[in-house]
């Protein structure tokens, strides 16, 4: 894309492997035991890596909106599955929720950063669409996957709080809310806590690469802080959009408690 | 079984039927049970444990989902209710005194925070008639514990109807959404002052319960005891208090009875599980047991 980006060669690659191998060694000599999954994690994340590559240049090369959309749409399915087998302690039949809460925030920030912000033309370009999604969806999906989990295991442990709260006559929300609040306020934290450290401690991995390539860190900046404000944003409307599709499983019809048994 | 028309019973039950799932079959807890209350009357439910006495009470208050039947309250159908209305008129209390809340105080206004109670006026507060209403339902309750001890005479000035206003106003989807995730904690300030709960917990011999101390440092007994003010305080017609005696030393035990009995004496139906001996305010032991209700005769005192 940029003439003045450095490339990596094949020998680059090769070094970072050894990097990874040597450690591995390392660990096995400490018998820290870490050193296979390393460098299995390290070969698996290059194979998916350059996988990922070939398939957005192609995406990009093509230049159809179909395909744009298709591709968005292998992703949604993924990251409802990976949504879904790193919540623990959650009932079956999530998939559905789970997944248009993901499609509506993908559509929002799809509408919103990139029609509203960014303007491309044409208005699907796919090397903007594509990469955006893809933060968008590894924000989302271990904040609905944290706020998942956090949100039945506190059901769980206020059974008996909601009992008393439900024969006091309060709705079914009103006796989920404090679990609600608590597990989109714990979905929420690596969220927050990269906003307020961005900058200082970290440059984000996106501003980084746009550096990298030889683009002007001013504007690496203004389009790290949209996408990560959007994300902030977009990833609290997944997590309460999902709340709201979910705390009724928890309840019958009548409005009373169903252990998680019964669910 | 004796015929009595609906009008002299507050609340009835008929067919109740309970049968909970156990290692893959259905288990019958009870079936086909019927029951009926009068205002004013105390009922003691006894019987061996596991017998189901919680769920059949947890039945009357359409909390068990294990358990069918029909129920009536003054001779309107339960499916008139939605199920906040009925709890509202039939409270269950459970034998684990739960407090939620800083401070005793926010503890006992809880239930006025929900909005059966706080309801439109929660939002706003535009619906004046409603949170008067609802204020003269706490005064009410806070009148009804003093009037037992005589001392205090506060004039009744609340009308009898204590059906709080139900219904929802119409109220911009806006202002819903935001009561959605709002506490109506300065809401239920307005329906039950801090004035209020200490004088119906001084009416109740609750004098050693401060209002500022967390429930956590409550003894057993006293926790106990507001608990029960709680339910007491929102005035229902019927209340299910789940061995609420128990795990009490004699004198709390005493003193929680007396409670009861003096709500019961302003027209409140009780029905009480008990595994203590009969105390002398009951008006029917009723036993559970086998799967079967049976009525002894009534209590002398």
């Amino acid at each position: 894309m940029t003439g003045n980006a450095y490339d990596i060669d094949i020998w680059g690659l090769l070094v970072a492997l050894t990097m990874v191998a040597i450690a591995a060694g390392i660990s096995e000599l400490m018998r820290i035991n870490i050193g296979k999954t390393l460098l299995w994690s390290a070969c698996r994340a290059l194979l998916q890596l350059c996988a990922m590559g070939f398939i957005i240049g192609y995406v990009i090369r093509a230049n159809n909106v179909f395909l744009v959309f298709a591709v968005i749409a292998v992703m949604l399915v993924a990251a409802v599955q990976i949504t879904l087998s790193r919540a623990k302690g959650v009932p079956k039949g999530l998939a559905g929720p789970v997944l248009l809460s993901l499609t509506i925030t993908m559509l929002l920030m799809i509408s919103l950063v990139t029609e509203l912000v960014v303007r491309p033309h044409p208005w699907y370009a796919p090397q903007l669409v594509v990469p955006l999604t893809g933060m968008l969806l590894g924000n989302t999906v271990s904040a609905l996957a944290v706020g998942l989990s956090r949100f039945y295991e506190s059901m769980n442990e206020r059974r008996d709080e909601i009992d008393t709260l439900l024969a006091l006559g309060s709705t079914a929300w009103e006796a989920a809310r404090p679990s609600i609040v608590s597990s989109i306020r714990l979905g929420l934290l690596p969220t927050t806590a990269t906003l307020a450290s961005c900058g200082i401690v970290t440059i984000p991995g996106m501003m980084a690469g746009q550096v990298i390539a030889g683009g002007d860190p001013l504007e690496a900046a203004k389009y790290q802080f949209v996408v990560f404000a959007a994300i902030a944003a977009l990833t609290l409307v997944a997590d309460s959009l999902i709340m709201a599709m979910v705390y009724r499983t928890c309840f019958t019809a009548d409005d009373q408690y169903k252990p998680p048994e019964m669910r | 079984m004796r015929t009595m028309s609906n009008t002299e019973h507050v609340f009835t039950a008929n067919g109740v039927t309970c049968i909970v799932p156990a290692q893959g079959e259905r288990r019958t807890i009870f079936e086909n049970l019927d029951f009926a209350i009068a205002p004013g009357e105390i009922v003691d439910l006894v019987g061996p444990s596991g017998s189901g006495k919680s769920s059949l009470l947890t039945a009357f208050a359409r909390l068990n989902p294990h358990a069918t039947g029909s129920f009536a309250l003054n001779g309107h159908d339960s499916g008139e209710f939605t199920p906040q209305q009925w709890r509202h008129e039939v409270a269950y209390l459970s034998q684990k005194p739960i407090l939620p809340g800083e401070t005793v105080a926010e503890a006992i206004r809880l239930p006025f925070t929900l909005v059966i109670r706080a309801g439109a006026s929660g939002i706003g507060g535009q619906n004046a008639d409603a949170a008067a209403d609802n204020a003269a339902a706490a005064t009410n309750a806070a009148s009804l514990a003093s009037s037992a001890t005589t001392s205090i005479s506060t004039p009744h000035t609340a009308s009898a109807s204590t059906s709080a206003p139900h219904h929802i106003g119409k109220v911009s989807l806006g202002r819903k959404f935001i009561a959605l995730f709002r506490n109506n904690d300065q809401q239920a300030r307005k329906l039950l002052t801090d004035q209020k709960i200490r004088m119906t917990l001084d009416a109740m011999g609750c004098e050693d319960i401060d209002l500022d101390r967390p429930p956590h440092d409550l003894s057993g007994g006293q926790a106990a005891r507001v608990s029960l003010a709680r339910t007491l305080l929102t005035e229902p017609k019927v209340l299910l208090a789940d061995e609420v005696d128990a795990g009490l030393d004699d004198e709390n035990a005493e003193k929680v009875a007396d409670i009861m009995a003096t709500a019961a004496a302003r027209g409140m139906a009780i029905i009480r599980i008990r595994h203590r001996p009969p105390d002398g305010r009951a008006s029917r032991i009723v036993t559970l047991a086998n799967g079967t209700l049976s009525e002894q005769a009534g209590e002398q005192a």
